[in-house]
């Protein structure tokens, strides 16, 4: 009974003496210039990301036919009605022969021309247009034919109801956006650290360098130090992906016109699931390494370390996941902790990866970061008292320091 | 009770930097630990507030080994300045407060009336970095003290203070001794905290080198010097003690050297017996002149042992 109260009393006085660092941390962080600037650039961004395509699209497409005369009224009618269904405007020119159609469309001021037997297309992508352009001219040759052959209109109509076979795209078709959350995670995890570790590694410099660690080594332990910082900027970090994030959220939710690709509920809980321990993991690291430093402007060159392993993790997932995700390499790849935040979350979405693989990677992941916790705190201990110059890592892990 | 250090020892990869330093810190006794630069002073004080864990020895408070929660209620000033530059003053204080265990409000009053003490009361808002050097001493101070900790541990407080911001932190260090707190602070300045400590442990290469109530200490030490200037004829009235060495003798300025069991009062006597007196003065040794002298020794002892 009373080792369990004392116990639950140390957790509590931990968590008190945590959330006080980070309270401390993200408070200074939020009132800053920097974040502020960096707040509403990020906004500023976002909304320009979501809204300037749509003004230049300026809403549904218009395609331009010339013809020479006046455009057949079937024709136009059967356009129009395309357009009706799947989203475009037709606008018709009209020339007086096929040669001043042929140069409309070749200086680019029609999307197709129709003259005579003859359907002319620019060089340029354009789409699906000409071929509509062209079933329908087929379509009003053969009614008329049959017509003259002396069928009834609604004999025509029922001839011309026949549709081809429905086209129904089968295999995985989720793989698509399951692959895209893969890769969404290695991006945003990638972002996230650059900005978050560096912002972990300045602070722990800055709070050696001024000697303010030694009155809270007097107070606080280590892991409260590191975990209350990581807590601070990650929560500064999620802040700023939630800022960019927000426009395109509400852009989806005020109009339709904005495709995500489908994604599963479960897919998306892994993908944040896996952000938060690949975060934990390096963030940890970024605090260890930044603890060997004397001076706050030598914290690059401490991290670089940490940074170049996320580089080379987010790389290998690219080079030796994405290629073949059922190999021998890429399953290493997918469950080492180190690599496993970033490659697990692409082969994952190949579908092809068992389900103890991927409880291994997340358990590993999480038992490293919390091993991550202890480590940097050790060093940080060590290193924290060692100043006047810069710590070389030997010196804080050996036997001997450990005393 | 108080503090006891017990047979502490710490060593860096290359070197001894304490070998086993013991002595006691009184509650309402400012203890000074003294010593040159590299004697192991801050180390200890490190390993006082569990900063730097030692190789062997233990701390104990009240007469039990000091815990996490005991220290917690610890003040600590570290040797160089501690402060967020970016904090403002007032929010700085209360932090520290709150990490020490007050609540919020606790923290805000005490931080309140204690920059209102230190002479800081109009800068709550300012940015510590906006500070001058002095003011940022006393904000450390302020950080230290906020919580009204019962043992005060302070490494180098006088470090590059003037005259005015010594007596300042001498005299808040005193009142906090009155009121029975526990205070130790150490210096490599002996002279200039003489008059501070009541009681001293000088450390030198890792080792006390001597311990103890520091007006007993001077007075005890064979190195009294009795300053006098008397209008006599000659020197003769000194011959009736000759353990007494003249270490100056400048027309009637004269300077003796007393050694122990020669009672001052009676050469004193002897030279008003021979001339006039016009003025005289006991001059005991300064701390650093007990330093050298007791420094000095210890090379013979180590030998020994």
């Amino acid at each position: 009974m009373g080792t369990w109260w004392r116990g639950t009393a140390l957790v509590g006085t931990w968590w008190r003496g945590t959330a006080l660092v980070a309270e401390r941390g993200l408070v200074e962080t939020v009132r800053s210039k920097s974040f502020k600037i960096l707040a509403v650039l990020l906004l500023l961004l976002s909304v320009a990301a979501v809204t300037v395509p749509q003004m230049i699209g300026g809403g549904s497409t218009t395609y331009t036919l010339a013809t020479a005369g006046r455009a057949p009224a079937g024709m136009v009618a059967v356009l129009d009605a395309a357009g009706r269904s799947a989203d475009f405007t037709v606008r018709y020119e009209s020339r007086k022969d096929g040669d001043a159609v042929r140069r409309t469309v070749r200086d680019g001021d029609a999307t197709a021309g129709l003259a005579g037997g003859t359907l002319y297309t620019s060089a340029r992508d354009v789409g699906t247009f000409p071929v509509l352009v062209a079933q329908a001219a087929v379509a009003l040759e053969t009614s008329r034919q049959l017509s003259e052959a002396g069928l009834s209109p609604q004999q025509i109509s029922e001839l011309q109801s026949v549709r081809p076979p429905r086209q129904v795209v089968v295999g995985q078709a989720d793989n698509a956006g399951r692959a895209a959350a893969g890769f969404a995670v290695g991006v945003v995890l990638y972002m996230a650290l650059l900005f978050a570790g560096s912002a972990i590694a300045n602070t722990v410099a800055m709070e050696k360098s001024t000697r303010i660690s030694e009155v809270l080594l007097a107070v606080l332990r280590p892991s409260q130090m590191i975990v209350g910082t990581v807590v601070a900027v990650g929560t500064v970090t999620t802040g700023l992906l939630l800022v960019l994030a927000a426009p395109l959220a509400v852009a989806v939710q005020i109009t339709d016109e904005i495709g995500l690709p489908a994604v599963a509920g479960g897919d998306l809980g892994l993908a944040v699931a896996w952000f938060v321990l690949g975060f934990m993991l390096f963030a940890f690291l970024y605090a260890a390494a930044a603890a060997l430093v004397n001076k706050v402007t030598e914290v690059g060159s401490a991290i670089m370390p940490v940074t170049i392993t996320i580089i080379v993790g987010y790389l290998l997932a690219i080079m030796v996941v994405v290629p073949d995700p059922s190999s021998g390499w890429s399953a290493a790849a997918s469950i080492f902790p180190f690599t496993a935040p970033m490659a697990m979350p692409i082969r994952w979405a190949s579908g092809q990866v068992p389900w103890w693989q991927l409880v291994l990677a997340l358990a590993l992941t999480a038992a490293t970061a919390v091993l991550m916790v202890s480590v940097a705190s050790a060093i940080y201990r060590r290193a924290l008292v060692i100043t006047g110059r810069r710590v070389r890592l030997r010196e804080v892990t050996g036997r001997r320091a450990a005393s | 009770m108080g503090l006891e250090i017990h047979d502490v020892a710490h060593s860096f990869a290359d070197r001894r930097a304490l070998d086993g330093v013991s002595f006691d810190v009184a509650p309402g006794v400012i203890t000074g630990l003294l010593g040159p630069n590299g004697a192991g002073k801050t180390t200890l004080l490190r390993i006082l507030l569990a900063v730097v864990a030692p190789d062997r020895g233990e701390v104990h408070f009240d007469g039990r080994p000091v815990d996490d929660e005991d220290r917690r209620r610890w003040g600590y000033m570290p040797q160089e300045r501690g402060l967020y530059p970016g904090m403002a003053a007032g929010g700085q204080v209360v932090h520290f407060g709150r990490l020490h265990g007050l609540s919020r409000r606790d923290a805000t009053a005490r931080a309140h009336a204690l920059l209102e003490e230190l002479g800081l009361g109009d800068r709550w808002g300012e940015r510590t970095d906006k500070l001058s050097g002095g003011m940022q001493q006393r904000l450390q101070l302020a950080a230290a003290l906020v919580h009204d900790p019962r043992v005060i541990v302070l490494d180098e407080p006088f470090a590059g203070l003037d005259p005015v911001a010594v007596a300042s932190l001498s005299e808040t260090l005193r009142e906090r001794a009155r009121n029975g707190c526990t205070v130790l602070f150490s210096s490599h300045q002996l002279d200039l905290v003489q008059d501070l400590c009541e009681d001293i442990a000088m450390v030198d290469h890792g080792r006390t080198v001597l311990l103890g109530n520091v007006a007993n200490l001077r007075a005890s030490s064979g190195r009294r010097q009795l300053r006098l200037h008397v209008e006599a004829p000659n020197r003769d009235w000194l011959l009736a003690h000759p353990d007494i060495t003249v270490v100056s003798d400048e027309a009637d300025d004269l300077r003796l050297a007393i050694p122990p069991g020669i009672e001052p009062l009676e050469v004193l006597d002897a030279a008003r017996a021979a001339g006039r007196v016009v003025d005289f003065g006991l001059d005991l040794p300064t701390l650093s002149q007990l330093f050298l002298s007791a420094a000095d020794r210890t090379p013979g002892l180590a030998g020994v042992r």
